[in-house]
């Protein structure tokens, strides 16, 4: 009975397949998909860009494209508040704030990765949990601090918390734990010490995680809008994105100015994504951010 | 350079030792291979001279001089890697040059050692591309240019040739011992492979389980293995062990499928208990019925030059190398001879060579013999 069983032709489960049978994402179908889900992402962009050109009077037109255009809101931006000082508050805000985050994570990172200490793990989970911590609750003992130093309503203030990153310890911990170990005990037979090996070998070697965190880091500090709506006091002092904030009053939104002040503020980060798309798509990956 | 001495070293992790109180003194200018299957300890040796670990206790000495406390920079040895630990980022150039470059050599001085060595290990053409752009032997090359441009006075090989080809590894392994005898530089070669160990070095340190089994020529060693681990470690295949028992008269007895057969007479006192090693090149085959033990043949290996045919002795499995023939022998039944003056006892409980000549029995296997192939 067996060998019946085994010599009986087999009936047929399902067609076979080509190996050169397109994948669901390939299919007509996929590509609409994907076209609707990127409509959806960009459109509320396109919109931003396109309410800054409509006039005051056509602002709230819901034809796609403005019907007439103008730059008159980006003028009222330009003369309501000083956005050029802003956006330069904000880069070198942003700027700084990656410069030391980077820094100091690249050095509790390679400590972490290179030596055991006692309690090691206790300080690298003391570490995880301050990134658990909300900025809410360590807001006011901040603002405290800043204020007894003195410190209200300037750029070092609004950098002063951003020195230190938990995410970018953690996350170049992790890329120097996995680097090959024989390739900095090479370095050290060569006579590396560990400043050199940290700059000369490894971080050489993490230029694609380091990117990735620049980009994260950069973009985050560039959107932060409640620790400045906190300390800044004059426009002059103050970030892009409280200058945007103010064409929102309690007698009413002014949109064309907005939306053109907002399409500013868009401006450093849209060439940043155009120049190091890779890297940006790459960094959110590695974080786990969408 | 002086002596390296190691002395009475140690090693332990979480309190579980790996270095059990080895004592080794490496001559100037010798090229010593430290042999030994996986986890032996020989790579934790290789990596305690260079530094690279801590030592639990003894010592490791050049001359006169301790180096436990030293940096790996400052011992006066340079390491070739086993994954090369080339610096991805850099040329060629860049890596080799990098040790002259933190010594802060002139930039000249630098140019033309790192051109030198390029030139002895012909990597010239190579020297502005990047590791990942070079194939397996030539970044083996590079690493060992890496090494040699340091001029240091001992060179440390960690495995540094298993993950080539066999065609490969048989040309870097010519190449090695060349630049050896150009540098005179002492060397320190750890290797798993009988073959690299046998081929390259003047002095062989067979290990086993973090002890030192043997040290001597490799002549000394396949030819008088000092422990039954020795015995079957070295030599491919490796030699045929079985029990056996000194009997009345000193008579050596091993078990048959006849029963005790005796082949040979020893000085030893009846009782002892031996183990008794044959190597499969000094075993004699033949077809003839009643020329030896019998055994069935259960598989021959075809290398070409040679045969080895491993045949069933009772309960247990025994190699015999033959010359290269055309003969079916496999399910065939075989007698095997196994020639006093080629035998190897050991003490079976010690497993330590145990030196005393094995004479012919007289009686039991007629003298005659045939060699049917």
């Amino acid at each position: 009975m067996t060998t019946d069983v085994l010599r009986a032709p087999r009936p047929m489960a399902r067609p076979l397949r080509r190996i050169s049978d397109k994948s669901g994402l390939d299919t007509a179908a996929g590509h609409v998909l994907m076209v609707l889900l990127s409509i959806l992402c960009l459109f509320p962009v396109y919109w931003m860009l396109a309410s800054s050109l409509r006039p005051a009077n056509a602002m709230f037109e819901t034809s796609l494209w403005p019907t007439s255009m103008s730059l008159d809101n980006y003028r009222q931006a330009l003369e309501a508040i000083p956005i050029g000082r802003m956006l330069v508050n904000t880069l070198v805000f942003s700027v700084v704030s990656t410069a030391f985050q980077l820094l100091t994570g690249l050095l509790a990172a390679f400590a972490f990765a290179r030596w055991t200490f006692a309690l090691d793990k206790l300080v690298y989970s003391a570490v995880a949990l301050t990134w658990l911590v909300p900025f809410q609750v360590v807001m006011i003992p901040n603002y405290l601090l800043i204020a007894q130093m003195g410190l209200l309503d300037s750029i070092v203030a609004l950098i002063l918390p951003n020195l230190v990153s938990a995410l970018a310890i953690l996350l170049l911990a992790q890329a120097m734990r996995s680097f090959p170990r024989e390739v900095i005990e090479a370095a050290r037979m060569d006579g590396a010490r560990n400043w050199r090996i940290l700059w000369d070998v490894m971080v050489p070697n993490l230029r694609g995680t380091i990117a990735s965190l620049a980009i994260l880091i950069f973009i985050s500090t560039w959107n932060e809008y409640f620790w400045p709506l906190l300390l800044s006091r004059t426009a002059e002092n103050s970030v892009i994105q409280i200058g945007i904030q103010m064409f929102m009053t309690a007698e009413g939104n002014q949109w064309g100015p907005l939306m053109a002040a907002s399409t500013l503020a868009s401006l450093p980060v849209l060439v940043i994504y155009v120049l190091l798309q890779r890297q940006v798509v790459q960094s959110f990956m590695k974080s786990g951010i969408r | 350079m002086a002596d390296l001495t190691l002395s009475n070293l140690k090693k332990s992790y979480d309190g579980k030792p790996v270095l059990h109180g080895v004592d080794i003194t490496i001559p100037d200018g010798h090229f010593v291979v430290i042999v030994g299957p996986s986890g032996c300890g020989k790579s934790t040796l290789l990596r305690m001279i260079a530094g690279l670990e801590e030592v639990t206790s003894g010592t490791i000495s050049i001359g006169e001089m301790v180096m436990n406390d030293i940096e790996p920079a400052d011992r006066g040895c340079a390491m070739v890697f086993q994954n090369y630990a080339l610096y991805p980022h850099m040329t060629v150039r860049q890596n080799i040059a990098y040790p002259l470059r933190i010594a802060k050599l002139p930039r000249a001085e630098r140019d033309s050692k790192v051109e030198a060595v390029a030139r002895i290990l012909n990597l010239t053409e190579y020297l502005d591309r990047r590791p990942a752009q070079l194939s397996g032997g030539q970044r083996q090359r590079v690493a060992m240019g890496r090494a040699m441009v340091r001029e240091p006075d001992v060179f440390l090989f960690d495995e540094p040739l298993s993950n080539l080809d066999a065609l490969l590894r048989v040309q870097m392994r010519i190449e090695i011992k060349k630049l050896h005898r150009r540098l005179k530089a002492t060397s320190v070669f750890v290797t798993h492979d009988q073959v690299e160990a046998m081929t390259l070095a003047d002095t062989l340190i067979v290990m086993n389980a973090g002890r030192v089994e043997q040290i001597g020529s490799p002549a000394e060693v396949y030819r008088k293995p000092a422990s039954i681990f020795v015995a079957g470690f070295m030599g491919a295949p490796a030699m045929n062990l079985f029990p056996a028992a000194i009997g009345a008269g000193g008579a050596l007895v091993i078990d048959a499928p006849t029963g005790g057969v005796g082949i040979g007479r020893t000085s030893l006192a009846e009782g002892t208990p031996v183990t008794v090693g044959v190597r499969p090149e000094n075993l004699l085959l033949s077809e003839t019925a009643g020329t030896g033990l019998p055994a069935t043949v259960d598989f021959v290996e075809e290398l070409g030059g040679s045969r080895v045919a491993y045949c069933t002795l009772g309960d247990r499995e025994i190699a015999a190398t033959l010359p290269p023939g055309d003969q079916q022998l496999e399910g065939r039944s075989v007698w095997l001879t196994l020639p006093p003056e080629a035998l190897h006892l050991y003490d079976r409980i010690t497993g330590q060579r145990v030196d005393v000549p094995v004479h012919a029995a007289r009686s039991s296997i007629p003298s005659a013999f045939e060699l049917s192939m």
